[in-house]
This record gives C-alpha cells, sequence and structure tokens, in this order.
C-alpha cells in the first residue's frame, strides 16, 4: 500500500522544515540582539501512515494524499514548541503572527481553559504559504499544520498522561487521574511562581540600570 | 470518628472503649505509651484519651513525642492526682484538656464533642467570594480553572478574604504569616502577594489584589 502522502511526500518534508527554520530563525534574531531564547526546544513529526489513515476515515473522508493535505485535516505537520515560561508562550504566538506567509487559522486556549483532566498547552492551526505547488494543484502552495505550544513542566505532565491513555488494562485508573490532575494544578502553580520570579528579577535590572 | 485511647488498667480501658463505642466512636486501645506512639504515627484520629501513669513510657513522654512528629491531634490527659503541677506538665507537653481520676464518663463524652468540634470546622469549609473556590483541605483555588497554592499563599488568600474589603497592611500579613520565620524580611509579602495576583488571574478569578507594600492590600471584585 502506498504511503498516504503519496507523491506529496518531499513536500510535506518540505513544509516541515521550511516551518521549523521559520520558528528558529526569529529565535536566534531575539538570542543574536541579546535576548533571553523564547523556547527550550522544539520537536516536529509528520502524522504517521497509520494515524492519518485512522483519522480521515474517523471523519468520513475520503483516504487519499489530496485530502490528508486539504484544509479538512490541518495536523500532517505537527510541531511542539517547549518554553521554560508561561509568558514565552505568549511570545512566541506573536512572533508566529508576524511570520511571511503564515496565517493563523484557528487557536485553542488550553492555558486559560485548562481541560478537566488537567492538560494544559495552546495550540495554533496555520496556513503557511510555499513556492511550491500544494495538493489541490495550487501554486503559491497553501499548507496547513498545528503548533502545540507549552511549557517544560506542562510537556512532562502530557507525556505522562499519555502512558495512561495506552494502557487499557490500568488498575486504580480512577485514582491516577484524579493524581494526574492535582500534579498539573500543582505544576501550573509553580509555573505562575517562576514567572512572577522571573518578573521580579526583570524588574530588579531595570531598577538597576535607571541608577 | 477514631479515637485512640492510652490506658494500662484493664478494667476501666474496657470501660471506656465499651462508652466510647455505644457513643459511635471507633476506638483503638493503646496498652501502653509506646503502643499510643506506634499507632498514632500509623493511624489519623480525631481526638485521643491519655492516662498519664503508663507502663514502658508515660503519658506524658508519649505526648511529646506525638507532637514533635507534628501530630496536632487534640488530646485530653486523664491524671489519677490532681495536683496542679501534673496539670500544667500535662498541658505543656500539649494536651488540650485533661480529666482527673475519678471522672464521670459522661464529662469525658462531653469534653470529647468540644474539642472534635474546635477541631473540625476549619479544616473542612470551603471559602468562596467573587467566583473562588478555596479549599483549605486540598489547597485548591478554583475559579474557570483550578491550580494548587503553597500553604502560605492559602493562608495570605484567607487572610485577604476574611478581611471583607479592607485593607491590611504588610506588618499586619506578616505578623500574622510569618511569625514564626525569624529568617525572613517583610518584603515576603510582596513577592507572595505576587505570587497570588497571578494565580487568581491563571485560573480566571472575577477579584483582584490591590495595593502597594506601603499602603497594604485589598481584595476586591472586578
Amino acid at each position: 500500500m502506498e504511503n498516504i502522502y503519496g507523491q506529496y511526500k518531499e513536500r510535506v518534508e518540505g513544509v516541515m522544515d521550511d516551518l521549523l527554520y521559520k520558528l528558529n530563525g526569529y529565535n536566534n534574531d531575539i538570542i543574536n540582539a541579546g535576548g533571553d531564547p523564547v523556547f527550550d526546544h522544539i520537536s516536529a513529526r509528520i502524522k504517521s501512515d497509520r494515524s492519518m489513515r485512522e483519522k480521515l476515515a474517523r471523519l468520513g473522508l475520503a483516504v487519499t494524499p489530496e485530502m490528508a493535505l486539504s484544509e479538512n485535516v490541518h495536523d500532517a505537520v505537527g510541531v511542539r514548541i517547549v518554553t521554560c515560561f508561561i509568558d514565552d508562550i505568549f511570545e512566541n504566538i506573536k512572533q508566529i503572527r508576524a511570520l511571511k506567509g503564515v496565517t493563523v487559522l484557528e487557536e485553542k486556549d488550553y492555558l486559560t481553559n485548562a481541560k478537566p483532566n488537567g492538560y494544559r498547552s495552546y495550540h495554533l492551526i496555520i496556513s503557511i504559504e510555499e513556492p511550491f505547488e500544494d495538493a489541490a494543484g495550487a501554486t503559491p502552495g497553501m499548507w496547513y499544520a498545528e503548533i502545540q505550544l507549552r511549557t517544560i513542566a506542562m510537556d512532562s505532565w502530557a507525556a505522562l498522561e499519555h502512558r495512561l491513555k495506552y494502557k487499557k488494562q490500568i488498575s486504580d485508573t480512577a485514582l491516577i487521574v484524579a493524581e494526574l490532575k492535582r500534579v498539573a494544578d500543582e505544576l501550573a502553580s509553580c509555573d505562575v511562581s517562576m514567572q512572577t520570579i522571573r518578573d521580579m528579577i526583570k524588574e530588579i535590572k531595570h531598577e538597576d540600570s535607571a541608577c | 470518628m477514631k479515637i485512640l485511647l492510652a490506658e494500662d488498667e484493664t478494667d476501666l480501658a474496657n470501660a471506656i472503649k465499651a462508652l466510647l463505642i455505644h457513643s459511635g466512636y471507633s476506638v483503638d486501645l493503646a496498652e501502653d505509651g509506646q503502643y499510643a506512639v506506634d499507632f498514632a504515627a500509623q493511624n489519623g484520629y480525631d481526638a485521643m484519651v491519655f492516662d498519664i501513669m503508663m507502663p514502658r513510657k508515660d503519658g506524658l513522654e508519649a505526648l511529646r513525642e506525638i507532637r514533635a512528629a507534628g501530630d496536632t491531634t487534640p488530646v485530653i490527659m486523664l491524671t489519677a492526682k490532681s495536683e496542679i503541677e501534673d496539670r500544667i506538665t500535662g498541658l505543656d507537653s500539649g494536651a488540650d484538656d485533661y480529666l482527673t481520676k475519678p471522672f464521670a464518663m459522661a464529662e469525658l463524652l462531653a469534653r470529647l464533642r468540644a474539642m472534635t468540634r474546635r477541631a473540625r470546622p476549619e479544616a473542612a469549609s470551603v471559602i468562596t467570594y467573587a467566583n473562588i473556590e478555596v479549599d483549605p483541605s486540598s489547597s485548591e483555588l478554583r475559579a474557570v480553572n483550578s491550580i494548587s497554592l503553597a500553604f502560605k499563599e492559602l493562608k495570605l488568600l484567607e487572610l485577604l478574604v476574611k478581611a471583607e474589603g479592607k485593607v491590611i497592611t504588610t506588618e499586619e500579613i506578616y505578623d500574622r504569616i510569618w511569625q514564626d520565620d525569624p529568617d525572613t524580611s517583610t518584603k515576603i509579602v510582596l513577592m507572595y502577594i505576587s505570587y497570588l495576583k497571578n494565580k487568581l488571574r491563571s485560573v480566571g478569578a472575577s477579584c483582584v489584589i490591590t495595593g502597594s507594600p506601603e499602603s497594604g492590600y485589598t481584595l476586591t471584585e472586578g
């Protein structure tokens, strides 16, 4: 069976590389200008053949490369930006909005509205224009990606929670779910405290330079 | 409610135990002070009743050890002697109340009721203000979202809510919450006010802390 991205496979990889290049670009510009990096690290993936086929089938869409890369499915390319501090998430969003050829189509704020299980993250769906033809035959091409932004603490929590999802035969599920929720709220508390301390250090720096 | 009874005189111990069970309490019986310490380390109790004169470890020693471990469960001491010195030592060792033998069982029950009544409501009551809920038992702050609070953040928020819109000065806050921390200065208050401000915002609270280190602070809606 042919890969779900068919003849577009290399172009999808090109979109992911270009997006990573753009994200690293603004971070490097900020560092070179003497600022602190706005993220700790980025990871990226192309949705696996199997997951994409499952998703298309679940949504009742045609299981074709064209559909997988259409505006109906936005996450063939997925990027995760992991930051040290909460405010950096919003700085990244600001930088992403300012990127040439990139448009934010949709956003979900799970920071202000954490999911009931404790999940916190900020999700963006973006379109990105590329000089090469897209799966609908247009040039320049319109491609899509999902960007998830979260702190290191939120990211390690999500990694832990992810393990629970794939363990069907886990005993004491209710207890673990409740404990995960409690820990999510404790990590959020630490994230806010660290942001507060960081702001205070900045204020001290300002006062010093004013003297 | 669960009571730990430490009494070495078998007849009296059984009589008290039977009475307590009859009155709806569940009871663990320790035959000496050492057993009492062991029981207290393993289980949580709503109240404890300790005889003073016991083999291996007396009631006072057992009580001091339990208090040293951070256990604040209310304790009634039973003493055969009615000397003032004994009562003072008992209270100073961490007892909340005492009864001199012989005593009326009805009085023991009444004192237990009074003690557990005092201990209970503070631990359990959820505080509400504007759209926020503060649950002291889980240290949780809830509004649109929820977040955990550190112990001193919780105390500070309780203080601000209970002030009902009145201004509390930095010194008042410091005296109330940091009185046992000689290594801190009043600057810590601003730090904790800042933590709380940001945590209130992060849960989508409809109330804010306003003020400054000089003017003091108040919690207001809006």
